[in-house]
């Protein structure tokens, strides 16, 4: 009899247990502040589907900055229909998402924000289960199915290798040049305004279609370009908030 | 020559036992070598992409642990809610969990990038990933089942004659069993609906994107853990004089299997009969490829019609289930459903590939066939399953409803008279 009352009385234990441990849980990340913007500066891209031709230069300045393997693009540009017989463009990288979904998914926080925003990638912590990849709505996130060794095609015309390169069996994507960045920031440069601190994809675009910037600067030209178009952003439905901002293609801007 | 033959053939009559430890054992190889071809030269060598990177592995590593669920369920069953009599269930159920949590782990090592890192979730913890959450469920999970099926291992004749000391204390740990059997009711709760949560949290990909997720990954997963459970004790019975079963048990278990049956398919109606009216992009699509596209089979054929109503009928009908024959069929069907299940979830998430620019309709598709190298491996995964089943049923005794716990007898007890209040 008194084992009968001993197992209720654990029983019990343990939901009440448990009950304290998630709430406590619960409460704690409430406030630890998951949220990627805390930072003073925020930054952010702006891509202006009126100036871009696709000709494909950012994603091949990306590919030979970043080190990338062929197979892999970082920094798709895909078609994304006509205005008034003229082809619209629509460059992709990393939206760098403020909700990303890639980061609340991933079991081991190979995925994290960074204080300024961006969503970065811990190459030594992935695991390769891929979860992220399934989660992302843009597609930014590429597996490395193969061991990247041969010398880079994108090297040294389109630029020389700033990170490490990936090994086989992690997931990668766009960072927002966080390398660039920092070194900028380091010798007291101003991202999005001096070449050297600004991501490779901006610097090397011909019609300067693509501009990168502090978003809660307002005299930045990020925060002026987007306050003065009408600006959108990929997918605003999922609630991803992204950080990569388009100018929709005005046929009368665009040329030819 | 003649002569020589005569002396060389008794020794190549095989018996049925070692035919089958061939077989296995083939396939075991087999995939030993295809899994050195994955770890040495990488994922590409299979057939998935950035679009399908779940794939068959998946579908292995999801289905072995929903059909381990018999292991939590029936030991709830017995130690939890009392019902002691299936005590001997349990204890194949627990084996059967045994396997199926060493081969979902097999087929993650196959299908995760870094398999050398796997260590990672148990140390950098992201308590708002649903696949963290699963993965230590599983691992502390797993832990339960060792000590679960102690008492089971410590019957090994070889261990009992050597280390007498040591199968004595793992059999009699037996008083444990009811507070093993909590920490397995809850941590399986957890990560059996969490595998669903884990597609259902997904927004970018509307047909997972839904909280019944969670309770259908649950539901079938209970369904077909007992059904395996129940089936497996039954073919090791017909095959082997040291599979014993008590087939009173068998037969009111399957009883419960089809009522869940009727409960599930209730569940699963609605989820697919109400999702096809929300006309969501990307949804329709997905139920499309269920309804009438390439995986229309599975879900039609596999899934409903002989993974869900077939033995749902075969089982509630009296007759049927009271036949061996019949009560077998329909446990193997339910297996095989779940299994459906877990295969056209995957797929009709990941087929569609969801468009991001905006304006744009068209939803393009990808596709994805198994690999011969995924094929092998994954079959190599099952053989092994086969096998530690096997060698279970035949020096462990994991099927013999013969043997009962001691405190689990049926106590004559004596009904005290009653008074008046």
């Amino acid at each position: 009899m008194t084992k009968r009352i001993g197992r209720r009385d654990f029983l019990k234990l343990a939901a009440v247990g448990a009950t304290a441990a998630t709430a406590a849980r619960a409460l704690r990340s409430a406030e630890a502040s998951e949220n990627s913007s805390t930072g003073s500066r925020q930054w952010a891209m702006v891509i202006d589907q009126s100036k871009c031709v696709g000709c494909g230069y950012c994603t091949l300045a990306c590919q030979a900055h970043n080190d990338i393997n062929p197979e892999i693009q970082w920094n798709r540009v895909t078609t994304a229909g006509e205005v008034a017989g003229k082809t619209v463009f629509l460059p992709r990288p990393c939206m760098n998402c403020a909700k990303a979904p890639c980061v609340d998914v991933c079991p081991v926080k190979a995925s994290y924000y960074r204080a300024d925003g961006i969503v970065m990638m811990d190459y030594d912590r992935c695991i390769g289960c891929r979860y992220c990849e399934v989660a992302c709505p843009y597609q930014a996130r590429s597996f490395n199915w193969k061991s990247f060794d041969a010398p880079n095609p994108a090297v040294p015309e389109w630029g020389q290798p700033e990170v490490a390169r990936r090994p086989r069996g992690v997931v990668e994507k766009c960072a927002f040049c966080y390398q660039r960045v920092d070194r900028g920031l380091a010798l007291g440069l101003e991202p999005g305004v001096d070449a050297d601190a600004t991501p490779a994809c901006c610097v090397v675009c011909p019609t300067g279609a693509r501009t990168f910037g502090d978003l809660n600067d307002p005299d930045s030209q990020v925060g002026k370009l987007v306050k003065n178009n009408v600006a959108y952003r990929l997918r605003e439905d999922l609630g991803t908030a992204p950080r990569v901002y388009y100018i929709a293609a005005d046929p009368q801007k665009m040329e030819g | 020559m003649i002569r020589n033959l005569k002396r060389i053939l008794p020794a190549l009559r095989f018996s049925l036992w070692t035919a089958w430890l061939l077989i296995l054992s083939v396939l075991l190889l087999a995939a030993l070598a295809a899994g050195y071809l994955v770890f040495t030269r990488g994922l590409w060598i299979t057939n998935l992409t950035d679009l399908v990177p779940w794939g068959l592995w998946i579908t292995i590593d999801l289905s072995s642990i929903a059909l381990s669920a018999g292991a939590f369920t029936l030991c709830a069953a017995v130690y939890l809610i009392g019902l002691k009599r299936y005590q001997p269930v349990a204890r194949t159920a627990t084996f059967v969990g045994l396997i199926g949590y060493t081969m979902a782990m097999l087929s993650l090592l196959l299908d995760i990038g870094r398999p050398d890192r796997f260590w990672h979730a148990l140390v950098y913890w992201n308590d708002h990933s649903l696949l963290w959450e699963v993965t230590m469920c599983v691992m502390l999970y797993l832990t339960v089942l060792v000590f679960e099926s102690m008492p089971i291992f410590a019957s090994l004749g070889w261990l009992k004659k050597r280390f007498p000391g040591v199968t004595a204390k793992m059999g009699g740990r037996h008083q444990y069993a009811p507070y093993l059997a909590i920490a397995g009711l809850a941590l399986s709760m957890l990560h059996q609906s969490s595998l669903g949560g884990v597609y259902g949290v997904l927004k970018a990909r509307p047909i997972w994107f839904k909280p019944e997720m969670t309770v259908l990954f649950m539901l079938s997963a209970i369904i077909g853990g007992i059904s395996l459970t129940l089936f497996a004790s039954m073919v090791a019975s017909r095959l082997t004089p040291r599979a014993k079963v008590n087939d009173f048990l068998l037969e009111r278990l399957s009883h419960v299997v089809a009522w869940a049956l009727v409960g599930y398919l209730y569940f699963r109606f609605w989820d697919v009969f109400a999702q096809h009216y929300t006309f969501d992009p990307g949804r329709t699509e997905g139920l499309e490829l269920l309804t009438g596209g390439p995986l229309s089979f599975n879900f039609w054929i596999l899934e409903m019609l002989l993974g869900a109503l077939a033995p749902m009928v075969l089982l509630l009908t009296r007759v049927t289930r009271q036949n061996r024959f019949w009560r077998m069929v329909a446990l193997a069907l339910v297996v095989v459903g779940v299994v459906a299940y877990r295969w056209d979830t995957n797929l009709s998430g990941l087929l569609v590939v969801m468009p991001y620019i905006p304006g744009q309709q068209a939803v393009a598709y990808a596709s994805y066939t198994p690999s011969l190298i995924e094929a092998i491996t994954g079959l190599g995964v099952i053989a092994y399953g086969l096998l530690a089943f096997s060698l279970g049923v035949r020096y462990l005794s994991v099927v013999d409803h013969r043997l009962v716990a001691e405190e689990h007898r049926v106590a004559r007890e004596t009904v005290p008279e009653t008074v008046p209040a």
